[in-house]
């Protein structure tokens, strides 16, 4: 266990740490474009040199693994000389526009310059002009003149997806970042060098000059792509979802997230259901709504024929309060599920089931309503056993064919409640709307495949009528003078933590 | 048929002073005094936009009044929900009401002489005839207790005005000017007193007609001339019974938005502000009548003017002419007054609450207590 | 602790003179009549400017209606990159930007609206564009609109009042020496 000093403080690390690791732990930023935690260390962009006494030179930290008794400098005079020297050279080709490029405000060659450089450049030869706004692959963008060569993409497709689109060409100041011949930047994590490249060089196609990153709030939340249950940041402006970036979890996702997913973010406002509607009244107050139907449910939700369906993509909260909600006000009716169709998996993040909470609903209403799916549900309502059908979700598994079959079976219906955040092409069918949140809106918890229960948070508010699931639930009994056993969230997680601890026990 | 013209006359008598007198100034005060005035103290111009039909000429910004005026009835009346609506409404007609009254017993003139007028012993005369009241609405023996009495009532305007509007601000303003004219009403009185000591009437009249006696020969006794202390005590005390600046915290704008007549909108709002303006002239007229001489010019008697006490006038005049330049005495110094009270209101800031009412009731009521006392043991003395 | 740069300052005496506030309202009042016949009758201290008809002249760095600047081909400077509308206090523009097809722009303002109405002429967003691309020294003044939808002044409007900007993209090579 070597014991170094880092800028006058000691740290005992393991053997093999680089030094800028141990720095790190003690505090201290180096800064650096190349080096990146997830990635192999090549030490080519010189910005992390650190003076290490004895040694000839500046060391690069990234590189340099701690010795006993090392005495380490990250802010001398001649550290700062060389970063200022490096930036300078960085910056020679680099055309500074700034005003233009997406990476402003996030990039770090910009707040390295404004920390350590701020000189005007001294070069008076025209800058060698390269690629601009090249795309490199379906959904990334590629510029050349910005890139500062950190070799982080190459990298990342060498050594995380395997796939080696990328490569340096060319030489000297006219060295570029290129796919190889025939190929593109297509593979299902491409978006993720846009993450790692710690300049403006490669951007996403989707959220190209569509908002600058300081004027977005950032939220933590959980990408409901799949049953992975990446964790991300939920970035939004004025109560507008603009982008999901993937947020640090080694338990789950580590660095990374799949693009399917990351453009996930597209459908929180997409097809919402704009207000609530009761038979013919859509201009109503929730009280009011949840009087109407608390007194349509007493009239024609009782005895048999009635059905309550579960989605896979409400919030364990919401699925909890559903479940109480079915023994309080529908008479202990017979449960489905919904959500969407399984498609394609990988080895590493993308799984096939494409629902971000199919656990936490096994988990909450027993593992045999997964028997109940949708095609049941079709089946059950094809046979005229249903009469009432009280949905939580709009989304369905069905081809267009099956589609067309239950929308039939839908309109036999005595009565169709439908509660859901978008309209799934069944708003027409339905004798209530009840408008719900997405996921962005709310506050709550998924489990993902793997058992864990991650929770999200409520990034801004809905602009419509939206309320979320649990809250529903809530005050339709309410609606009916009925209590459920809570009546705000803290309890309601504080018995969802409870039951999943529990579970958990029991199956250890 | 005497009674019927009788009335007639006194129909036109009201007429004339309310309608051709006391509104137009106190209305044309809220242009001239409050605007034009201060503009020109303050270096602008001040209103001078608006242009009548025809004219091309601002007219010392008279248009723009009458512009106010037009916009003021076309304005929203605004009754705040919650107010008192029966005495929200009824308001600005108490305020309104005292401030025309008052005007009742003020004289423009002496009593007209149906036979020749002449003088005796600083006094009109009138031989072959009789004096016939026709220059005052009412001739009123008790005249300065009638001017005391309706100022009194005065306060209920301010006061239900701000309880009825059910608004904090209001209730403040209506307050404060209830606490303020209830305090100057004291030495509003007081400092009148001596004078009545002295002229031993209280009929308005007949106060002036004994201003007209010379002391020494040459100087007219006018109220300022014998009691100087009490004309300064009165215009403060009346100033502030009018709510005047710098007495002017019942609608303190920068504390309580407009005080008491903060809910009042359209007409009510300017029957308010027309009913402060009135009482404004009328105190002009008040000071100029009891302290300046009222009608009188100096050494003006009924058939010309004396200069010593003679049996024929130095320079003889028309009687006509004599009741003309009384008129334009009275006018120039009731305008006068209104000028010094417009200068006064420019001039000072606003007092603080507690300086008002340690004014009022440490400075004021002291001093003119001792002014009666002194005045009281003078009159004694001399006479 | 030590008195030694403590200036006491004397109370101000006020005697009965000075008390009775007499003097000092007729000092007042001599001062307001002073000026009041003087304006009255010669009218030679009076300030004001008859506007409309008598314009005062505007400073030279007097800050009126925005306009958007030009480059050389008349194509807005503007490149979209919304310092202005993020520094401005007001929240008074909205950019909306736009691929642009020559890749040497790369990005410009498919819509650039300011809303006058908000505006309270501050000159931030002057201070933050980076690209010379906005200004405040079109002398017009920020009037009043019949219509709410006038007071949006849109590109087009904007770039007529504009001209080219006398700044040279990304600066003259060279010209610019080292500290």
């Amino acid at each position: 266990m070597p014991t170094l000093t880092i800028n006058g403080k000691e740290i005992t690390v393991d053997p093999g740490t680089t030094v800028l690791r141990a720095a790190a732990m003690l505090g201290i930023d180096i800064p650096h474009f190349c080096y990146h935690p997830a990635l192999s260390v090549p030490a080519n962009c010189r910005m992390c040199l650190v003076e290490i006494e004895k040694a000839r030179k500046l060391e690069p930290s990234c590189y340099a693994k701690v010795g006993e008794g090392m005495v380490v400098h990250t802010e001398s005079p001649k550290v700062i000389a060389a970063r200022r020297a490096v930036l300078e050279f960085i910056l020679v080709n680099h055309p500074v526009d700034c005003p233009i490029c997406d990476q402003a405000g996030e990039c770090k060659l910009q707040d390295y310059y404004v920390a350590y450089d701020s000189q005007p450049s001294r070069v008076a030869v025209p800058k060698v002009g390269k690629a601009k706004a090249y795309p490199i692959g379906p959904r990334v963008v590629f510029d050349g003149e910005r890139c500062i060569l950190c070799t982080r993409c190459v990298r990342f497709c060498d050594e995380i997806t395997g796939t080696s689109e990328l490569t340096v060409a060319e030489r000297g100041d006219h060295s570029e970042i290129r796919t190889f011949p025939g190929k593109e930047l297509d593979n299902p994590y491409s978006m993720n060098v846009t993450d790692i490249c710690p300049v403006g060089a490669l951007t996403t196609r989707d959220f190209r000059f569509k908002c600058r990153v300081w004027l977005m709030s950032s939220t933590d939340s959980i990408c409901t792509g799949c049953a992975k249950g990446c964790n991300v940041h939920l970035e939004h402006f004025q109560g507008e979802a603009q982008r999901y970036r993937p947020r640090f979890n080694p338990e789950v996702n580590e660095y990374w997230m799949c693009d399917a997913g990351r453009m996930s973010y597209l459908e929180l406002h997409a097809d919402r259901l704009p207000s609530l509607r009761v038979l013919e009244d859509s201009e109503l107050s929730w009280p009011r709504a949840a009087r109407k139907v608390a007194a349509l449910l007493g009239e024609k939700a009782t005895g048999e024929g009635v059905a309550f369906v579960a989605s896979a993509q409400s919030s364990c909260e919401g699925l909890m309060a559903g479940r109480e909600f079915v023994r309080t006000m529908l008479d202990d009716a017979p449960v489905f599920w919904t959500g969407r169709p399984d498609g394609d998996g990988d080895a590493f993040l993308i799984r096939a089931d494409k629902n971000p909470n199919r656990a936490g609903l096994a988990g909450i209403f027993g593992v045999e309503v997964l028997a109940q799916d949708a095609h049941r549900l079709l089946q059950e309502l094809e046979r005229g056993a249903i009469r009432v059908l009280y949905m939580m979700d709009s989304t369905l598994p069905f081809t267009s064919d099956e589609m067309k079959r239950f929308r039939a079976a839908v309109e036999k219906l005595e009565l169709f409640v439908l509660q859901a955040p978008r309209r799934g092409g069944l708003d027409d069918l339905a004798d209530v709307l009840l408008p719900s949140t997405t996921h962005a809106e709310q506050d709550g918890s998924f489990v993902n495949e793997d058992g864990l229960l991650q929770s999200f948070w409520a990034a801004y508010r809905p602009r419509t009528q939206a309320l979320a699931d649990w809250e529903v639930f809530v005050r339709l009994a309410r609606g009916a003078d009925r209590e459920l056993s809570f009546s705000d969230f803290e309890s309601l997680h504080g018995a969802l933590h409870a039951e999943q601890g529990a579970a958990q026990d029991a199956g250890e | 048929m005497d009674l019927v013209w009788e009335l007639l006359i006194i129909l036109l008598k009201i007429v004339v002073v309310v309608l051709l007198f006391a509104f137009p100034i106190g209305s044309l005060m809220t242009l001239l005094g409050d605007r034009k005035q201060s503009s020109l103290i303050q270096n602008r111009i001040g209103p001078n936009r608006a242009r009548l039909p025809g004219i091309n000429h601002p007219l010392v910004g008279i248009p723009h009044f009458l512009a106010d005026g037009l916009k003021m009835i076309f304005k929203e009346d605004i009754i705040p929900r919650q107010a008192n609506r029966f005495w929200h409404t009824l308001a600005p007609a108490i305020s309104l009401f005292p401030a025309i009254a008052l005007w009742a017993v003020i004289p423009f003139s002496d009593h007209y002489c149906t036979g020749t007028a002449t003088m005796v012993d600083y006094r009109d005369v009138c031989v072959d005839g009789a004096f016939y009241n026709l220059f005052s609405i009412s001739n009123l023996e008790a005249g300065l207790l009638y001017v005391f009495a309706i100022s009194a009532v005065s306060v209920y305007g301010a006061a239900i005005a701000g309880w009825a509007s059910n608004s904090k601000f209001s209730l403040l303003g209506g307050l404060r000017s209830s606490a303020q004219m209830i305090s100057y009403e004291v030495t509003m009185g007081l400092s009148l007193a001596g004078i009545l000591i002295i002229y031993g009437t209280l009929n308005l009249n007949e106060m002036v007609v004994v201003q007209g006696q010379l002391l020494w020969d040459w100087l007219p006794m006018w109220g300022i001339v014998v009691q100087p202390l009490a004309f300064f005590l009165f215009l403060a005390a009346m100033m502030a019974e009018t709510k005047r600046a710098p007495f002017d915290v019942p609608e303190g704008e920068s504390e309580i938005v407009a005080g008491y007549f903060t809910e009042f909108s359209s007409m009510k709002f300017a029957v308010i502000q027309l009913s402060e303006y009135v009482a404004t002239v009328f105190v002009g007229s008040l000071v100029s009548t009891v302290f300046l001489g009222g009608w009188q010019v100096p050494w003006l008697y009924g058939d010309g003017f004396y200069f010593g006490n003679t049996d024929e006038p130095s320079i003889p005049l028309p009687y006509w002419l004599v009741i003309v330049l009384r008129v334009g005495s009275f006018s120039i110094k009731t305008l006068f007054i209104l000028w010094l009270q417009f200068m006064l209101r420019w001039t000072l800031p606003r007092f603080r609450y507690d300086q008002i009412m340690t004014l009022g009731w440490k400075i004021l009521l002291p001093l003119s207590l001792a002014n009666l006392v002194i005045t009281a043991f003078v009159v004694l003395v001399l006479l | 602790m030590s008195t030694h740069n403590v200036t006491v300052v004397e109370r101000p005496r006020r005697n009965l003179w000075v008390q009775s506030y007499l003097p000092e309202v007729a000092k007042g009042l001599a001062i307001t009549s002073r000026q009041f016949f003087k304006n009255l009758l010669t009218g030679s201290d009076i300030q004001t400017v008859q506007y409309p008809e008598v314009k005062r002249d505007y400073p030279l760095r007097y800050r009126g209606l925005h306009r958007l600047t030009y480059r050389d081909d008349g194509q807005v400077r503007c490149v979209a990159c919304m310092c202005c509308s993020t520094i401005c206090p007001a929240n008074c523009i909205h950019i909306t930007a736009a691929e642009h097809e020559d890749t040497s722009i790369e990005k410009y303002p498919a819509e650039f609206v300011i809303d006058e109405l908000r505006c309270i002429v501050c000159g931030l967003c002057v201070e933050a564009c980076p690209c010379d691309a906005i200004r405040m020294d079109s002398g017009i003044h920020a009037h009043p609109f019949y219509e709410r939808d006038k007071a949006f002044l849109n590109k087009d409007y904007l770039l007529d009042l504009g001209g080219p900007s006398t700044a040279v993209q990304g600066g003259v090579l060279g010209s610019r020496s080292a500290r």
